[in-house]
């Protein structure tokens, strides 16, 4: 079964950040497969590399990116939401003119039509957080 | 894009409290825009929507405005909790989109058993 992640959780703000890298764990253990994770919201703060969590807390970032070697998974960061908070790319951030850029590696950018697709093309769409 | 299946956006933010009511909208827009046309209900604080808002007053833009934005995009329905408007003492009779059919729901949980996909904003 195809599942798509929709989550919204800021690592160390909501538990349906962790929750969701989890689920996402789960699903590809039990032989499924992910389409999507579309992060929305504050969701956008799970991919910026400059999170430093403390050494005896977990690092959320650092597990996703492994899970994205592994499974070569789709971590989307909605381009509008990351914008309004600040975290971009390095070609947003020239082309707005911002200091610096702090998108994790293993992260891309795309416009809501990503959701959408993904609804439209997955089995189940489970949403964390919010 | 593929085979068509039913989705429905759920609203359960009131305005300006929470982004996701915001981005909510935005992401009913974009499906309704990829033809992915969405039902949309509005429930617990998400029935404040619908009511007149002067976001001026909290620099803030109207949200409202992105509601009536919905039925030019093909959002011709917009499902009510009938529950929620109770609890929060609005009157269903003062609600109006226009453009937009505004339908009470009695038992929200059949209603949302019935879509291949749900979006909670």
């Amino acid at each position: 079964m195809q599942f798509t992640l929709v989550v919204y959780g800021a690592p160390h703000a909501s538990e349906g950040a962790a929750t969701a890298l989890r689920f996402a764990r789960a699903v590809l253990q039990a032989g499924h497969g992910i389409y999507r994770v579309f992060f929305y919201g504050d969701g956008i703060h799970n991919g910026s590399a400059l999170a430093a969590p403390p050494q005896d807390e977990q690092d959320l970032l650092a597990q996703w990116q492994e899970l994205e070697q592994a499974y070569n998974l789709d971590l989307t960061l909605c381009i509008a939401a990351a914008q309004r908070r600040g975290v971009l790319s390095t070609s947003e951030a020239k082309r707005l003119e911002k200091p610096g850029s702090n998108m994790a590696t293993g992260f891309e950018l795309a416009g809501l039509g990503q959701l959408a697709e993904a609804a439209a093309l997955s089995d189940r769409v489970v949403t964390f957080g919010g | 894009m593929a085979q068509a299946k039913s989705i429905l956006a759920i609203c359960r933010h009131a305005p300006y409290g929470n982004s996701l009511a915001r981005e909510g909208l935005e992401a009913v827009l974009a499906c309704a825009a990829m033809d992915q046309i969405p039902e949309v209900l509005l429930i617990n604080d998400g029935v404040f929507l619908l009511l007149e808002q002067d976001a001026q007053q909290i620099g803030e833009k109207n949200l409202r405005r992105n509601l009536t934005a919905l039925p030019m995009f093909g959002v011709e329905t917009l499902h009510l909790c009938e529950r929620s408007l109770r609890e929060r003492g609005i009157d269903p009779a003062q609600l109006s989109l226009p453009g937009a059919e505004l339908k009470l729901l009695q038992n929200p949980g059949a209603f949302i058993a019935g879509f291949d996909q749900v979006l909670s904003f």
